[in-house]
């Protein structure tokens, strides 16, 4: 019980302050901790996180941070994208693409905390 | 234009199940030069509508664990509050600075479990050889 609750708080801080990553911190929780298998763990956290992501998103809103053109113009490419990337999942290796995301990651992490 | 690759490329990452919405936020943020806060905003109006298409199909495949999701999503409101306060009156180079220091934080966890599949992979592979 006391593992749960620290985990959604650590995760809630990370999504407010972020408004992302929430989800990096409770998969791999569920399955290291709680010995999920893989797909159960990624539906838990996605249904653990959209509340906190709501209620961030109330307060992004309140201080008219929200850009809702911008933010159509991702979306439709994001719900494209995310057909794709589901379809990805289950024809290839998402290995070489890790890789990538790693090296991306790391490149801007250095760029931001230097900047 | 740029915008909507931007999103296509998170929309694959997403899909995929790795941190979409931190490649949204930095491309946004780093190559198109939006304000931090705006840039985490913005990845905020893109999971909503994805996570709730993505809840109902785990829904109807019985994936979600209920008991452990609801303590954790209660306690993450909470978290969340405290987070979007501080967030709100962090200066944006500070802001930034974070996020990098978190980001860096999930490449090494990421390269951790990326050689931890490998090994486990290739002791499976020497099995069957057996």
């Amino acid at each position: 019980m006391l593992k749960k609750i620290f985990i959604g708080m650590v995760a809630g801080l990370i999504s407010g302050l972020f408004a992302a990553g929430g989800g990096m911190i409770v998969v791999p929780a569920l399955i290291h901790i709680f010995k999920l298998e893989d797909a159960k763990a990624r539906a838990t956290s996605v249904f653990a996180i959209l509340p906190m992501v709501i209620t961030s998103g109330i307060f992004y809103y309140r201080n008219d941070y929200i850009d809702w053109d911008l933010g159509i113009k991702c979306a439709v490419g994001g719900i494209i994208g995310g057909i794709i990337g589901a379809k990805l999942l289950k024809k290839m290796s998402t290995k070489i693409l890790r890789i990538l995301f790693i090296i991306f990651l790391g490149y801007t992490s250095i760029k931001m905390i230097c900047a | 234009m740029w915008e909507t690759i931007t999103g296509l490329i998170s929309g694959i990452i997403s899909g995929t199940g790795m941190g979409g919405g931190t490649i949204l936020i930095l491309v946004l943020s780093i190559f198109l030069g939006i304000e931090q806060h705006t840039a985490q905003a913005t990845n905020l109006v893109f999971f909503i509508p994805t996570a709730i298409s993505a809840i109902i199909v785990s829904i109807k495949s019985k994936l979600i664990e209920w008991k452990i999701g609801i303590i954790i999503a209660l306690s993450g409101i909470v978290g969340a509050i405290i987070g979007a306060n501080i967030s709100a009156t962090l200066a944006v180079n500070r802001l930034k600075k974070f996020f990098g220091i978190f980001l860096g934080l999930i490449a090494i966890y990421e390269i951790y479990s990326l050689k931890k599949e490998y090994k486990k992979s290739k002791k499976e592979d020497n099995i069957k050889e057996k």
